[in-house]
């Protein structure tokens, strides 16, 4: 089966229909979309954003979504394809997991291969070095690069897969058959070291240790930032933990910024770039990768039209600043006096957060952090690639 | 010749391999003490004029397997016989003993790889390195390592990147188990409650992820990128294995292949490659890094055949995890896959993989009542000689001989 077949067939194995909410910020999936269209011409992604994105994918010339799906065709992978397949019809994570990784959207687009691509380019070669020669180069960008873009998007979707497992022992007769669940289990821990494995070998090829440490390190982190998530993540009564935006800063930078801005740094040591190029390569990714999340956790504050009912992630950004600015005490009394026979009335309280200041601090925030990206690429040559960089960022600060 | 060899080991102390041992017997030690035995195995050979302590070590073990290649028990009594002049006979007898001088510290090292600052997921890596474990893939490497240096240049010195090869093998091992852990929804290990039943399914794979990726970076900073391939090439095998496991093959001769496969994957790939890493690291030789190879994947595939073997013969107290824990999982291993000649009404169990009530008992009487144990067993001791037929031929060493010992102490093994 080629990837064409597998992309063609996969949203039918998935199935079409909508699935639970588990996790809060996943697209809806209400169109069948076919291979043809992959970019999503769903009404819901900001024609602009995928601008920049096609944009980008020529100048690196070739799509760079689906990356991590490419490995999926060994013999292992149809085998696991199958057994995804039987989870249609369960309440599993994974099946949602792997809806996001086919479906085009801003938050699943296979962002961080892509901006490892253009900074490569952006940098170009390194002007002392003449070991690289033998190195091939295509549209500017060497293999080994492009490897490295590749191994970033297997570690990113490998975590991907670990965030959807579930524990047995909170699962409720609404969630379904235990052993479905189990199964689910199962197969998303090894499908996810699966790519982790592929990671592991790939980074073992471009024979430099200093990379592999970084990735390593890279690896390290983000999984420190999933387990800050999970355990940050609100409890029966809503009430979250009492996190300030400097500590959220950091933990969002574990599980964001730190694979992007170790990625964006290893490009450059492949291409033996000096300390200075490496560190501005780093400030970029891990600047862009927090105004990214920054733009994501106040989408359902700053849409024009939003559904009344639809979640939000109470540790995002914006609620973090307005509880920040509110002081504890008060904040957990609007979040009572939210709530209806325990249910939080999400509505009331995008209301609230909207009239305080946590909103336009957050938005503060995220043109700050790209800004600090756009002064990092100042120190690379103009071009193409490095325009492209800037209209990601651009992109992701807007908010009109 | 055969039949004095008989008499003689009569005379020593020996458990039969395979057999449950006697309750408050130790696992490794011999039960009279080492120099009496050692005495009175010198005192039946003098009058043959075969002075014991004169043979070297490994040809004895060839003249003790070619002599009986039909007993599946195995005598321990070369545990006693004394080995160079100049140390005691009791200090060198021990392999683990032996390979512990230079892991002292090993845990310790290993938690300081896991140093983070988030305290539970910390506490929650850390579970496992508690020094109650084996540890017998640290030891297989410290000795490798020191046989690989003095085959090479007879150096007595072990380099740091080869010790932390041992610490590598022990993480990425351990990491492999905590994911292990929550696919077979495990709920104890080395005699306490497994991750996943503490702290839950979520926060034990990540917990796995984290012990994995501080393997791989204390594998980046030793600098060798041969190395690096060497041991990213387990992490893949370890996978694989596991995928290997939730499939199933219909023929009954491609049956024991992938078995056999799995095996390797699962549990000899770690400890071949480990031996092959600290080889490459001691000594330029691709001859020696060949051998070491072949010592671990031997080694290695024995010894989880034994551990298939006590699955069905020990108890759980003695295990630390519950018993017919594989056929539990819909696994059949060396003894069902051996029993199965025997009584073909297993094999529509092992299809449906032990799935309806009663096909755990079932099969579990049926490798009892049949040789499959022994003929497991028979194979482990064919493995454990290629091992040892690989590592004779470095140089002599106290290290190089404690590998040959060790291949015995994984075949009598109870727990």
């Amino acid at each position: 089966m080629n990837l064409r077949q597998l992309l063609f067939r996969l949203p039918h194995y998935l199935g079409a229909s909508g699935s639970p909410r588990r996790l809060w910020w996943s697209p809806s999936f209400d169109t069948i979309f076919s291979v043809g269209s992959w970019r999503g011409q769903s009404s819901k992604s900001p024609a602009h954003w995928n601008q920049v994105v096609s944009e980008a994918e020529k100048i690196v010339g070739y799509p760079t979504s689906f990356m991590s799906l490419r490995c999926l065709l060994s013999d292992e992978l149809s085998n696991i394809a199958m057994q995804v397949r039987k989870l249609v019809g369960t309440q599993h994570p994974l099946l949602t997991t792997a809806r996001g990784l086919v479906h085009d959207s801003q938050n699943s687009l296979q962002l961080r291969g892509l901006v490892v691509l253009l900074i490569s380019k952006a940098a170009g070669p390194s002007s002392g070095n003449a070991s690289c020669q033998n190195y091939d180069m295509v549209s500017g960008i060497y293999s080994c690069q492009r490897s490295l873009a590749e191994i970033t998007e297997l570690i990113h979707t490998a975590l991907l897969v670990h965030r959807g497992i579930v524990n047995i022992n909170e699962l409720q007769s609404s969630d379904g058959p235990l052993k479905d669940m189990q199964f689910g289990n199962k197969i998303a821990i090894l499908s996810g070291d699966f790519l982790l494995a592929n990671a592991c070998n790939g980074l073992a090829l471009l024979q430099n240790t200093k990379v592999v440490e970084l990735l390593a390190s890279a690896l390290m982190d983000l999984v420190q930032g999933v387990y800050h998530e999970n355990s940050t993540s609100a409890k029966e009564d809503y009430i979250t933990d009492d996190i300030g935006i400097s500590t959220w800063k950091e933990q969002t930078f574990l599980s964001h910024g730190a694979l992007l801005a170790k990625s964006c740094q290893a490009a450059m040591e492949l291409a033996k770039h000096d300390a200075e190029v490496q560190n501005m390569a780093f400030q970029y990714g891990k600047h862009m990768a927090m105004s990214h999340k920054i733009n994501s956790d106040l989408q359902p504050f700053t849409k024009e039209k939003t559904n009344d009912s639809m979640t939000f992630n109470l540790n995002s950004a914006p609620v973090v600043l307005h509880q920040e600015f509110l002081g504890r005490d008060l904040w957990i009394k609007q979040i009572r006096e939210a709530q209806e026979k325990g249910r939080l009335d999400y509505g009331k309280l995008r209301e609230r957060i909207k009239a305080g200041k946590g909103v336009t601090s957050a938005i503060d925030l995220c043109r700050y952090h790209g800004n600090k990206a756009l002064e990092a690429l100042e120190s690379f040559p103009p071009s193409e690639a490095r325009s492209a960089l800037e209209n990601i960022v651009f992109a992701v600060t807007r908010f009109s | 010749m055969a039949s004095r060899w008989w008499r003689w080991r009569r005379g020593c102390s020996w458990r039969p391999a395979a057999r449950s041992p006697e309750p408050g017997s130790p696992g490794l030690a011999g039960p009279p003490g080492p120099r009496a035995a050692a005495d009175a195995c010198s005192q039946a050979h003098r009058w043959k004029g075969l002075d014991l302590s004169q043979i070297p070590y490994f040809n004895l073990v060839k003249h003790l397997t070619s002599a009986c290649p039909n007993i599946y028990s195995i005598s321990r009594f070369h545990h006693t016989t004394p080995d160079s002049k100049t140390h005691s006979g009791e200090k060198y007898t021990d392999p683990f003993k032996l390979g512990w001088r230079d892991l002292k510290g090993l845990y310790e090292d290993i938690r300081k790889e896991l140093l983070i600052s988030t305290s539970e997921l910390k506490e929650m890596s850390e579970y496992y390195f508690d020094g109650k474990g084996k540890a017998l893939r640290p030891i297989i490497v410290a000795l490798m390592a020191r046989a690989c240096n003095i085959h090479h240049n007879n150096s007595r010195h072990v380099q740091a990147s080869q010790r932390t090869i041992a610490l590598i093998a022990e993480m990425i091992h351990t990491a492999s188990l905590v994911h292990d852990d929550v696919i077979d929804d495990a709920s104890s290990r080395r005699g306490k409650h497994t991750v996943n039943k503490i702290w839950g399914e979520k926060k034990a794979v990540l917990a796995g992820d984290l012990i994995l990726s501080a393997a791989s970076i204390a594998l980046a900073r030793i600098g060798n990128t041969t190395v690096i391939s060497i041991l990213t090439q387990v992490i893949e095998d370890l996978v694989r294995g596991e995928f290997l496991q939730l499939g199933s093959k219909e023929n009954e001769n491609e049956r024991f292949a992938h078995y056999l496969e799995k095996t390797f994957k699962k549990t000899a790939s770690l400890i071949a490659n480990s031996c092959k890493a600290v080889s490459v690291l001691g000594c330029p030789d691709p001859v020696v890094h060949e051998i070491a190879y072949q010592y671990g994947k031997n080694i290695g595939i024995a010894f989880q055949l034994i551990d298939d073997v006590l699955d069905f013969t020990s108890c759980s107290d003695q295990m630390g995890k519950p018993t017919s824990a594989d056929l539990k999982l819909g696994l059949a291993t060396g003894p069902v896959l051996f029993a199965c000649q025997q009584f073909p009404e297993m094999n529509a169990m092992i299809m449906r993989r032990f799935s309806l009530p009663g096909d755990v008992d079932r099969a579990r009487q049926y490798v009892l009542q049949s040789d499959g144990v022994q003929q497991t067993t028979y194979l482990a001791q064919q493995y454990c000689h290629e091992a040892v037929r690989e590592i004779s031929k470095l140089r002599p060493s106290p290290e190089r001989d404690a590998l040959i010992q060790l291949s015995e102490i994984v075949l009598t093994r109870d727990k």
